[in-house]
């Protein structure tokens, strides 16, 4: 009988990345300078008057995803590659049972996402001069955004962890679960953007849920199989 | 923990058109250490990797059977402790927080003191235990390996090359600390190293 609970061993996964990644700091570095390079680049190039103003809502939103999307990707894809890297994943395989891996990682993901939101956003609403009427809504689908992206980031990496560590497979098998997901935060951030009111980010937020939910669900049941296999 | 014997029946590995293991058959008993000998590419470490569940056999198969009956295959890792040349530990960690890191993942709690004993054991002075193992030398890493493989005193241990990167002391040591856990755990070890190879209570010889 194992004495400890799940939780103990999701905790330790995420305290050994946690401090890992304080010490080597690359995946930090990674996303925060591709995600400040690309918030300045936009900034200098379009800042807040290069936008007709019916067309900011729209482009102000899409922009704000890109930014946090490819930043994300730069840093968390490696969460899993890192492990193969350094030899360190069968030693991990067999200390570990898969979901308190699958959940560690994920934490640690989910951390790093809502970090990078609390860089990147405050700066562009300052930078393009994006203002939001309903910050109660945006901080909401900011972070249901950053609960189900990093579900989606997670099991990607682990797959590709597995594919010898290609990016190239990462940005492909990313598309169809993280398309429809941008769409929706695309969506709700205009929403929250244009409105007051926390009901007008509903719609979005159900969407974001559902599809984060169901990413979540179909992970733990194929995340042993993806690293045992 | 109780004891866990470990059959493998027929047991082959093909990659492609390559076979790297062909069929071997054999027993680990509780107590008793199997000596895997054979050239460098006879199939050593795949057969080991093979009986940890790492990789799949191409034919034959691996029963795990523990007092209540066999084990299943996900389980394995609970009874397992494996060190071998393809295994590392975090370099961005220091011994024992590397220690610390494996205890909690297997569901112990051992202390500063029971981990610092244990890599002490294994020749890993009490000056070098906070120290990052990404600045150790590789004789030091196979060391700390070989403490992440045992601290959870597994009913089965699996070692490939133990005492590769190790000096003579090192040598001395694993030796040591298979002869503790010989008693009740069942052990397997690739090697060609003749002084390991004394180790055996039984040797499957591996042909390339």
């Amino acid at each position: 009988m194992r004495a400890s609970t799940l939780l103990s061993e999701i905790l330790a996964v995420l305290a050994k990345e946690l401090t890992a990644e304080l010490r080597s700091r690359v995946a930090l570095n990674a996303i925060g300078l591709f995600g400040l390079t690309t918030l300045i680049a936009v900034a200098y190039q379009i800042g807040p008057y290069q936008i007709q103003e019916q067309d900011r809502p729209h482009l102000l939103s899409a922009l704000l995803w890109i930014i946090l999307f490819f930043a994300a990707t730069s840093g968390l894809s490696r969460v899993f590659v890192k492990e193969e890297d350094a030899h360190t994943a069968k030693t991990l395989r067999l200390a570990a049972r898969p979901i308190a891996v699958l959940g560690g990682k994920y934490l640690f993901n989910l951390i790093l996402l809502l970090a990078l939101d609390a860089l990147i956003v405050p700066l562009y609403c300052a930078l393009m001069g994006y203002a939001v009427r309903g910050v109660g809504g945006l901080l909401l689908v900011l972070v249901t955004g950053a609960v189900a992206l990093a579900a989606t980031t997670t099991i990607v990496a682990a797959i590709i962890a597995r594919a010898s560590g290609s990016t190239t497979l990462f940005a492909i098998l990313s598309v169809p679960l993280v398309l429809p997901l941008l769409v929706m935060l695309i969506q709700g951030t205009r929403a929250a953007a244009a409105s007051s009111e926390l009901a007008a980010v509903l719609p979005a937020l159900q969407g974001i849920v559902s599809l984060g939910g169901a990413v979540m669900i179909v992970s733990v049941y194929l995340f042993p199989a993806v690293w045992h296999d | 923990m109780s004891g866990v014997s470990v059959e493998f029946k027929r047991v082959g590995k093909r990659f492609g058109d390559r076979t790297v293991l062909a069929a071997v058959s054999g027993t680990l008993l509780p107590g008793q250490v199997l000596v895997v000998a054979g050239p460098n590419g006879a199939g050593k470490s795949t057969l080991l990797n093979i009986l940890a569940g790492v990789l799949r056999p191409s034919r034959g198969e691996v029963v795990y059977r523990g007092s209540d009956g066999p084990v299943p295959r996900a389980h394995w890792f609970e009874h397992l402790g494996m060190a071998s040349p393809d295994m590392a530990v975090y370099e961005e960690l220091t011994a024992l927080e590397n220690l610390h890191l494996f205890a909690r993942l297997r569901g112990l709690h051992r202390s500063d003191a029971d981990l610092g004993a244990l890599l002490e054991e294994l020749g890993l002075g009490s000056r070098e235990h906070s120290r990052l193992v990404g600045t150790y030398s590789s004789g030091m890493k196979q060391r700390v390996k070989l403490a992440q493989a045992v601290l959870h005193v597994p009913a089965v241990l699996l070692l490939d090359e133990p005492s590769s990167n190790l000096d003579g002391a090192g040598h001395e040591a694993t030796a040591g600390l298979v002869a503790r856990l010989r008693e009740r755990a069942a052990v397997a070890v690739a090697t060609n190293d003749p002084r390991e190879i004394t180790w055996a209570d039984a040797r499957i010889d591996l042909a390339l």
